[in-house]
């Protein structure tokens, strides 16, 4: 009885939350034109040349593969402001910004495990953390950004209840309070990560 | 002058995180090591390629494309070795493990 | 050519390093100690095809680093299902 209660719940909060997020799901066009946006510059870099029929070639493929797989990178955006600003906000500001921040955390994480290695200073354990995520590709970017900050390593993601868990294997506990916990390991990565994903 | 110093400096990188998969105890903390330190020194190494390499702005370009690349899927395979490594049944040595709590 | 003797050193630290971690990947206690290790030397042979593309000026030896890459992500992925199903061949 009880656990079909819990079960019960669950199906209602998570059929609410995709509610409200279908509500405001970006139209088609604009997830064509985001993917094509994104695939573009990577043909153009891969390929290797910029003579005028190769990246002839180039739009209409990726247009193509864009108009067939449109669903897969742009489906967790948040809808705001129109196409124009977001497209402009996201290449100019948000992604260089998330870049440098993340390059230093990389260079701080590195040089922090090698003083782990010369002094062997360790204290592990595994502590589980809340975040305010909910959609797959932000969860899925939040953990590899921990996993690349200083001392920590996700380990797995659980949902319950409408909430989102992540498992972290620290290398040096500091405190087993949640929220504390979480103010330390996530940092300001998440308030970044909510301005797109929902 | 700023392309050498970065080339040793992930050179020392990746030596200590080759150093830290031989010293360290079990796996969870070598997985610290091997994710950390591979794609740091990755990084710093393949932007002062970029810096050094006698091409066009495009070939340049690619050096870049690839250091994201491995920032992309390095993390992503070191969480799906751990994960695995835990339901293959490796206790980790910890202090407190909230994991067991909740899978028992 | 002070740039290529850089380089071809780059190249032998980085082959000093691989050798240390086949001590992990032959005489790991455990079977992920051995993936781990086999993971970190697919890396370092990705940054050494790439230094060899700089001092060789042949650039399409990148197109290959990025496809190894790739290789070693998904075999990578098809390890960690194998041990998540406890080290069972179905």
């Amino acid at each position: 009885m009880h656990f079909y209660l819990k079960e019960r719940l669950e199906e209602v909060r998570k059929r609410v939350l995709y509610e409200q997020y279908a509500a405001r799901k970006i139209p088609t066009w604009e997830r064509i034109i985001l993917t094509w946006m994104v695939l573009l510059p990577f043909w153009l870099v891969v390929s290797g040349n910029s003579r005028p029929a190769n990246v002839a070639i180039g739009a209409a493929t990726t247009l193509i593969i864009s108009s067939l797989m449109r669903d897969m990178l742009t489906l967790d955006v948040r809808s705001k402001g129109n196409i124009l600003q977001k497209g402009l906000y996201f290449m100019l500001v948000w992604a260089p910004q998330l870049a440098v921040i993340m390059m230093f955390r990389i260079l701080e994480s590195s040089v922090r495990v090698a003083r782990n290695v010369m002094f062997m200073d360790i204290n592990p354990g595994i502590v589980k953390i809340k975040t305010d995520l909910n959609s797959d590709t932000g969860i899925t970017v939040l953990a590899n950004s921990i996993t690349l900050t200083p001392g920590t390593l996700t380990l797995d993601v659980r949902r319950k209840l409408g909430e989102t868990y992540l498992y972290v294997h620290w290398i040096d506990v500091e405190t087993l309070n949640r929220e504390k916990a979480g103010e330390e390991i996530k940092g300001d990565i998440e308030e970044w990560l909510k301005k797109i994903f929902w | 002058m700023i392309e050498y110093l970065l080339l040793a400096f992930g050179e020392a990188i990746m030596v200590f995180g080759a150093l830290g998969i031989l010293r360290f105890p079990d796996v969870y903390t070598r997985l610290h090591a091997a994710t950390k330190c591979d794609t740091g020194g990755a990084m710093t190494i393949l932007i002062a390629l970029a810096l050094m390499a006698h091409a066009p702005t495009l070939v340049r370009l690619k050096f870049l494309v690839l250091a994201f690349l491995i920032a992309l899927i390095n993390p992503m395979v070191s969480h799906a070795i751990a994960r695995g490594a835990y339901k293959y049944g490796i206790k980790p040595k910890v202090v407190v493990d909230m994991y067991a709590w909740d899978n028992p | 050519m002070a740039e290529e003797n850089f380089l071809v050193g780059a190249v032998m630290i980085l082959t000093f390093t691989s050798l240390l971690l086949t001590y992990r990947v032959l005489f790991g206690p455990t079977t992920p100690d051995r993936v781990v290790g086999v993971n970190t030397i697919t890396t370092k042979v990705v940054v050494m095809l790439a230094i060899f593309a700089v001092i060789r000026a042949e650039y399409y030896l990148l197109d290959l680093a990025i496809v190894l890459l790739m290789v070693n992500s998904v075999g990578g992925l098809i390890f960690a299902k194998y041990l998540e199903r406890g080290g069972a061949i179905d």
